[in-house]
Order: C-alpha cells, then structure tokens, then sequence
C-alpha cells in the first residue's frame, strides 16, 4: 500500500498541484525569484485571447474527427482479422507496426511523403490521373489539418483493432450458430450480436483515444509545427507556445488546467452516457 | 410432421475424417439419441442436420424436402446447444421471440406467443431479465422456450443437460421427455451421458469414430449390444468382456466348460460378455462355475461390487447385494447366467447371432 501511495503522490497528486499552483502566478523562467500570485488573471488571459478559442475549436475538429474514423476503421479490421483464415496471425502481427514506430520517425517520413514538390503521394495520384495539379498537402490549412488527422489515424487505429479484436475473440461461437438457427443473416448478426458486445469496450476505446488525441502535441508540431499559420494548432500546442516560445508559464499552466477541466468533464459526460458498467451493477 | 433421412454423409476437416459415410433415418415424432464417447462426431452430424456445417459427402432430406446446402434459417430446425447461447445483451422475452422478429413477425403476435411459451415453461416472471440474472435452471427454460416458440420441424439439442447440477438435470430429463411427448416434435439429441439415452428416447444411435454401431431401442441396445463397442459403453458398471474358447460346440473359459453352446460357424476364440449383475457368486468346485480369487471389493450403496481374477489379468466383476461379504484373496468361484450371456467374435468384434447361443445342460469338469 504504502509503494502505492508514494508513487501517486509523487507522479500524479504532485504535478496536477504543481499545475495549478502555477496556473495562479506569474512567472517567467528568466526571472525565476519573481512569482506572483496573480489570482485569475491567467485564465482571463487565456479566456480572451483569439488564439486559444481558434485553437480550441481546431482541437475539437482533431479530436473528433481522429477517434471516430479510429473507431470505425478499427472495428472494420478487427472484424476482417477475426476471420479465421489461414496466416491471419502474421497480419495481425504487422498491425501493430505504426503503433512501434517512434512518432518522429512517422512525421519526418510523412512530411517527405506529403511533399508538395518531391513526395510519392503526389507523384503517385498525379501518375494515376486522380489529381491533375500538385495537393500542397501540409501548406495550405485544410489539407494540413486533413494530413495530421490522417497520420493520426494510421497511427493508432492498431489500438483500437487490439482492443476490439481481443472482445471479438471472447464472444462465443454459439451465439452466431443460434442466431443462424434463429434466421439472422450477417448484418443481423452483428447488429444484434456483435454491436451489442463491443458497446462496452468501445465506450473504453473512445475515451481514451479522445482524451489522448485531444492532449496530443507531438505529431502536430513534428508535421506541421501548427502551421500553416495557426491552422493546425490544438490546445496542447498552444500551451506549449505560450509557456515555451512567449515565457509565460502562468499561461501555460492555466491553459493545461483548463484542458484537464474539459476533459474530466467530458468523459464523465460520455460514460454516463453510454451507460459504461451499469450492466455489471444490475447483475 | 418430419423425417430425417441422412444417406452416405461424410465429413471431414482438413485431413481427420469426422464422420464416414453415415447413413441413418429418424422417423417423424421420434425422439433419437445420438450417443457415444467424446469425439465419435455425434456434435458434428448434428451441427451438419442443422446446417451450422456444411457435409463433404452425401445428402440430408428434411421429408421429401433436400436440406443439405440450405442456410441453417431455412431449416425450420430449432437448436438447444450444451451453453444455451443466449443473447445476452436482449431480455429473456426478446431472447424468446428473436427467431419470430428477425422472420418479420408482427409485434402483437410475437408477444402473444413468446407469453404462450413462457407460460407453459413457468417463466412469464422472467421475460423481462437479461440471460446473466437467471439460475442455469432458468437459463435452460428459456433456451427450450426458444426452441419452442418457433414451432420448428424439427428440435435440435446438443448436450443441453450437461451444464445443470445433477439434482436439476434428473428432474430436466422429466420434463423435456413431457415436452416431447406434448408437442410430437421430432428430436435429435445428442449426449456422451447413456442414462439420459436410456431415460428419454425413443430411439438410441450408439455412434464411434464416425460410424454408427448401432440403431435401436434403449431395450435393444442395452440387451443385445450389435458388437463389443455397443457392449462395453452401454451399462453401468460395463459389461464383463473376457476371453472364452469354442471347443467342439461348447463355450469354454480358462478351459471350464459353461453350459453354453457355440452357434455353429462360430470361431474357435471367442470374446464372452456378461453384465456383472448377470453374475453370481458360487463356492468353488459347483459345477458350470469358474473358480477364482477375490480382486476387489467395491460398496456402490445397495449393491455391492465383487471382482474375481478367474485367472492372470482375466477379471470378473459380480454385482451382489451389499450384505454379501467376501475379503480379499478369498478363493470362491463365480456362475454366469447362461441366458444373458453374449458371444462375440474378437476379429470383427461383431455379436455372435444370439438365436444361436443355446443352453446346454451342464457336464461335470
């Protein structure tokens, strides 16, 4: 117990208190002495400024549209993985290969991928006729947010497939046999079987692929450094902007707590909605 | 109402032949068990009738009607499978009436008939649980009320006793023979357990590494086995199974003489059966008894379980009242009820013709 409550107090209780302390004062790392209390007037800095609502709205559109596609992808696969085909195993194995790959190596390939002038994908669709001029893939703000969201996706759709796919495997066989007897073809079947089943690890899935994607801050500024402009900030990149690059570590830490708020809130939200667990207390 | 008629199915996975060109016909209304030791492919043939698997060889008719190649939903079959494989996301009323809603039963009616079914299985209390809320007594109701309120041609059922406690299992067997006799709905049931054949069919199809042994009556199979593998499964305690010798017309064992003769055209080696209830304890020296020494001693609560090595490694086990005491090591010999004994010939383990094994008087030794 005791190991327990030392590693949660030291790597959990302390840096949130950390964070909100910090978020209360003024403080500049050049002049560290100099801290003080400032009460709410880093959050009112954040709540007024252009950027972080511009930010905010970009990491709502990151968010969500990463984790439903994740969501949608993931179960597709894992769906055509569950097949019992012979060497399956070996595809289940590759999956896993975006999810090993360290995230700077993914953004620095895909950059070189997404090139407007040099990269494959356009020597690629232009070859193939689907386009007819060059996509500047990560200059203009659209397809710059379109291109972060894709590397995302690739990214970590894999958990998604694992996750569901170890569900999968643990709904008995006898189920599908029954409602074959019963009738059902196989959109029945997985509307009223499959579905059903994965109603709750999906739930799980979902909150930790939004709270994830929603805090992510390395594959944004690897690909695109938030440009072009502002297009692709999120609120982690915007923290790290004003902490790092303007000094403001108030801000920063405002900003963070602000998120940690949204978050909770948010989950608390979608697991009550979802009714995650309420099965497991009527039994 | 339905027959089934299988000609000449085989089944094999990959290389392992599961079953191997069976033949078999279930006569309409009939409730036929399929029974045998794990793995002689009686779960297979039933998975194939149901058409969960799809035959390598051979055909299966439904009546006049051909069925093998047809999706399990067309069958008009209802299943009751060893797990009951109820939904357990949808309520016990829903769980019912699945088969009727995905068939595109009209909402009133289907409500209509999954209360008829509940009712007569006494679970209208339950229809609105999910399948987790429910005893394993329960869960099997409404698994047969699944079956059941379909109206199916033909009941399926897979070990579907297996999963409940031996108390409940034994009132269970009741029931669904009731069931069965109420509804006159052909049934093929599938068990590794030869009470529940014995308790509940009509007819017992004894099955081994993918052949059928044996087709009969539960009286048939337990009284006039066709072969050694219909001997030695049917019967608790197994039947006695020990070599004997046909000496000129005459049955021998270890070189006793029995008052049995050998049918004519039998073969010199001779495997006897006898169930050791047919046995009975004797003092040695009688005439027609085998001598021997007590083995072991077995109490199975009123009866009690005497086996005698008659001689090296050839044991018979007696089944005698619990107040007959013997020790072990005793020398006391052992008398074979001539009427209920059955030959066999060892090279092709078939039952010798049973008209043939007559009483002879015995002679002294």
């Amino acid at each position: 117990m005791l190991p327990l409550l030392v590693s949660v107090a030291l790597f959990l209780v302390w840096p949130i208190v950390e964070a909100i302390r910090l978020s209360f004062v003024r403080y500049n790392p050049l002049r560290p002495d100099d801290q003080p209390f400032v009460w709410f007037d880093n959050y009112l800095f954040v709540l007024e400024d252009p950027l972080f609502w511009e930010s905010f709205r970009q990491a709502l559109v990151w968010t969500g549209i990463s984790t439903l596609a994740q969501a949608v992808i993931g179960v597709g696969l894992a769906l055509l993985l569950h097949q019992p085909l012979r060497g399956i195993n070996a595809f289940r194995g590759l999956l896993l290969f975006p999810y090993i790959v360290p995230t700077v190596v993914i953004a620095l390939n895909w950059r070189w991928l997404f090139n407007a002038e040099i990269g494959i994908v356009n020597h690629l669709l232009l070859s193939a006729g689907i386009i007819s001029e060059r996509v500047a893939w990560l200059s203009t703000p659209d397809m710059a947010m379109a291109s972060a969201i894709l590397l995302n996706v690739w990214k970590y759709t894999p958990f998604v497939v694992i996750v569901v796919l170890a569900r999968l495997q643990t709904i008995p066989t006898e189920l599908y046999d029954a409602a074959k007897v019963d009738g059902a073809g196989a959109i029945r079947r997985f509307r009223d079987i499959t579905l059903p089943q994965l109603a709750e690890v999906l739930a799980v899935v979902v909150v930790f692929r939004t709270i994830w994607t929603f805090n992510k801050f390395e594959e944004i500024y690897l690909l695109t450094r938030g440009g072009p402009g502002t297009s692709t900030y999120n609120l982690a990149l915007y923290a790290f902007d004003q902490a790092m690059a303007n000094l403001r570590m108030g801000v920063g830490a405002a900003s963070g707590v602000i998120m940690l708020g949204l978050l909770l809130a948010g989950s608390l939200l979608y697991i009550r909605l979802t009714g995650f667990g309420r099965e497991d207390r009527a039994a | 109402m339905t027959d089934v008629a299988i000609r000449g199915l085989s089944k094999s996975f990959g290389t392992n032949r599961v079953l191997k060109a069976l033949d078999l016909t279930v006569p309409s209304r009939q409730f036929v068990t399929l029974l045998g030791p794990s793995g002689c492919g009686k779960t297979t043939l039933l998975r194939l009738i149901a058409g969960l698997e799809q035959p390598t060889e051979g055909e299966i008719r439904f009546g006049e009607r051909r069925v093998d190649g047809l999706p399990p939903g067309e069958r008009n079959i209802a299943m009751v499978f060893q797990s009951y494989a109820l939904y357990p996301t949808m309520d016990v009323a829903r769980n019912i009436g699945y088969g009727l809603e995905v068939r595109g039963t009209p909402k009133a009616e289907r409500r209509e008939r999954v209360g008829a079914v509940a009712k007569v299985l006494e679970i209208l209390h339950l229809l609105g649980r999910k399948p987790r809320e429910l005893s394993g007594g329960q869960r099997q109701r409404v698994a047969l009320g699944r079956a059941m309120v379909r109206k199916p041609d033909i009941f399926l059922m897979d070990e579907p006793l297996s999963n409940l406690d031996a108390k409940l299992r034994a009132a269970m067997r009741g029931e669904l023979r009731r069931f069965h006799l109420d509804l006159g709905t052909t049934t093929i049931y599938v068990t590794h357990d030869q009470l529940e054949a014995m308790t509940m069919s009509d007819l017992v199809v004894v099955m081994n590494e993918g052949v059928v042994q044996q087709i009969g009556t539960p009286e048939e199979v337990y009284a006039r086995p066709a072969n050694l593998f219909v001997a030695g499964f049917i019967g608790t305690p197994p039947m006695n199974l020990i070599p004997a010798r046909n000496e000129g017309g005459r049955v021998t064992v270890e070189g006793h003489p029995l008052p049995v003769a050998a049918p004519a055209g039998a073969p010199a080696e001779l495997i006897l059966g006898i169930r050791p209830q047919d046995v009975s304890m004797a003092t040695p020296g009688e005439p027609g008894t085998i001598p021997g020494k007590v083995w072991m001693v077995e109490l199975i609560g009123s009866e009690r379980l005497i086996e005698v090595e008659i001689a090296p490694k050839v044991r018979v086990t007696a089944e005698v009242r619990a107040s007959h005491r013997a020790a072990l090591d005793d020398a006391v010999a052992v008398r074979l009820d001539p009427a209920q004994i059955h030959l066999f010939d060892p090279a092709s383990g078939q039952a010798l013709p049973r008209e043939a094994v007559r009483e002879v008087g015995a002679r002294p030794a």
